[in-house]
């Protein structure tokens, strides 16, 4: 078996048909007209007739959903817009703040600080529904809670799973918010949301674990019909608003003034002070 | 007063703590450093007598390096100081720069571009995972098993993390680089074995060391970990990235190509 070319010219045909051309299958701006995005025109479908949440998940997955989905997704957004600088991401924004860059960076650099696995509602939705949607097929195939859950990875004898720990508070504040949120917009508990429930009750009983934020929302919109990748780029920005309130209050105080630390405010725990080797 | 973990045997510490830096407070002011201590080391002294490249091998292995090893090192930096404009960190930068983003934000934007898992920062940890996941191995086996999974793919095919095509083709100056640091002395058993798995790949597919694999196997001989690596390959590129990005930031926005209608075909769908 070869893969090797047969004669001396490589074939670049792959990369010589996009040379000098985009071809998307998603839109563009057709120049003094309009724009288009999955077939609908910006400027006379979307603009001032649909809301600005519907226009993220067209663009991020080509669908226009509901209004009340929306509306809930916004909803959402409200919950995970925590203007408290102690928050690892938001700390950024406050110290960008303090050190007076822009607005853009320190917004940016507080998602990007948020996209992790630990905390942040965008990558912890990929991890949080990826277990959801696999243990909803494992359950469908009779596998007991207690066998899902054995399966997932322990620490100090209790499952880590995205969703069923908050790392600060075991109650999570947002939870019942977002039930009658829910409720309110109309929306049935899915069979995912319904497991996760369960997967709850178990983890209490058993582990003292209770399901957050990550995990209700990991499930909800599971029963929406969405990948966990796709929840992942509609919440890319889902922090943003927190990050950029934490920035604009320190940057309207003195510089360098948002906790500032003394030499000894960090712990120096590594080598005594020695002498240089002697070089040649 | 810090706030209690949720595990009840974790806690959140009352102070950060490092085992990289200390700092002397000057008498009058606790929050002036009179003296600082890279890992025991005056910085005052490091400077009279030992190059960047000691002090940054310094920085992350809390040992100075050995000659062999700073040779080592330097080679590699100065061989990857530029990904060269056609990379999509360096085009980030300078679409960033002929556009007028502010300054300062021009680096930022190439290196989080170079975060990527495909010939980025991501492939580099990934690869240095790869290397000693299976270094161990023989690697004329792992590579004929590899080849069997090769699977119909537009574009290029990366084997493994940091080994694979390059628009179709073996990477030259990647497989350049490696020859040229197999001639140096101190030369560890991650490169040896990846050129191993190259001679084994590269009989049967135009398939050989990538950049993010020799930065890989590099590190990894001189005791960096997988996490550092992927920093240390976004730093080691900075400087081509940031002074390709400025080079655009100086001339005006139409510098550099805005596609015609024409080329930028729609494929419309409802």
């Amino acid at each position: 078996m070869s893969f090797k070319q047969e004669n001396n010219y490589s074939d670049t045909f792959f990369w010589d048909q996009r040379r000098n051309k985009i071809v998307s299958s998603i839109g563009g701006w057709q120049g003094g007209k309009d724009v288009v995005s999955y077939g609908y025109s910006l400027m006379n479908e979307l603009l001032g007739k649909k809301s600005y949440m519907q226009m993220i998940v067209l663009n991020i997955t080509g669908r226009l959903i509901e209004e009340n989905l929306a509306k809930w997704f916004e909803g959402n957004f409200i919950g995970m817009s925590y203007p408290d600088s102690r928050i690892w991401c938001n700390q950024v924004g406050a110290l960008c703040g303090s050190s007076r860059t822009t607005v853009v960076t320190a917004t940016v650099a507080g998602i990007l600080a948020a996209d992790s696995r630990a905390y942040g509602g965008s990558q912890t939705s990929l991890l949080g529904m990826t277990f959801i949607q696999s243990a909803l097929k494992e359950f469908k195939k009779h596998a007991s809670i207690e066998k899902i859950i054995s399966r997932t990875k322990f620490k100090n004898e209790k499952p880590v799973i995205v969703g069923y720990a908050r790392p600060v508070a075991k109650d999570d504040e947002r939870i019942k918010p977002h039930e009658n949120m829910t409720k309110k917009l109309g929306f049935n508990v899915g069979e995912h949301l319904s497991l996760a429930y369960a997967i709850s009750d178990y983890l209490e009983q058993k582990y003292a674990l209770k399901m957050n934020i990550g995990g209700y929302t990991s499930a909800f919109l599971s029963d929406q019909n969405f990948t966990p990748e796709e929840v992942y780029q509609i919440k890319a920005l889902v922090v943003s608003s927190g990050v950029t309130a934490c920035y604009i209050e320190s940057k309207n105080s003195p510089p360098d003034s948002f906790l500032p630390l003394r030499c000894n405010d960090v712990l120096y725990t590594g080598k005594a002070q020695r002498s240089l080797p002697k070089t040649d | 007063m810090t706030v209690k973990a949720n595990n009840e045997n974790q806690q959140f510490q009352e102070s950060a703590s490092t085992e990289i830096w200390n700092e002397t407070p000057s008498d009058k002011n606790p929050y002036i450093a009179k003296q600082c201590y890279l890992h025991g080391y005056d910085i005052m002294e490091l400077t009279k007598s030992r190059s960047f490249i000691d002090v940054l091998f310094l920085l992350f292995q809390s040992e100075l390096p050995s000659p062999d090893q700073a040779r080592i090192l330097e080679t590699l930096m100065v061989a990857c100081i530029n990904p060269g404009p056609r990379h999509p960190a360096t085009r980030a930068a300078m679409n960033a720069g002929v556009s007028k983003a502010n300054h300062e934000h021009i680096l930022p934007i190439g290196l989080m571009t170079l975060g990527g898992a495909y010939n980025g920062a991501s492939e580099v940890e990934l690869a240095i995972d790869f290397l000693t996941k299976n270094n161990q191995k023989k690697p004329n086996k792992l590579g004929t098993e590899l080849l069997k999974d090769k699977k119909k793919l537009q574009g290029d095919w990366h084997i493994a993390p940091g080994f694979g095509s390059y628009y179709g083709d073996i990477n030259l100056m990647a497989n350049e680089l490696v020859v040229v640091l197999m001639q140096l002395p101190g030369t560890g058993p991650h490169l040896k074995w990846g050129a191993s798995f190259v001679s084994s790949i590269s009989e049967h597919a135009n398939l050989g060391w990538l950049h993010t694999g020799v930065v890989a196997a590099v590190l990894a001989d001189l005791g960096f970990g997988a996490r550092e690596a992927a920093g240390l390959f976004q730093l080691i590129s900075a400087p081509g990235i940031l002074a390709h990005g400025l080079e655009q930031n100086h001339k005006p926005i139409y510098a550099m190509p805005l596609l015609e209608d024409k080329d930028y075909v729609v494929q419309a769908r409802k």
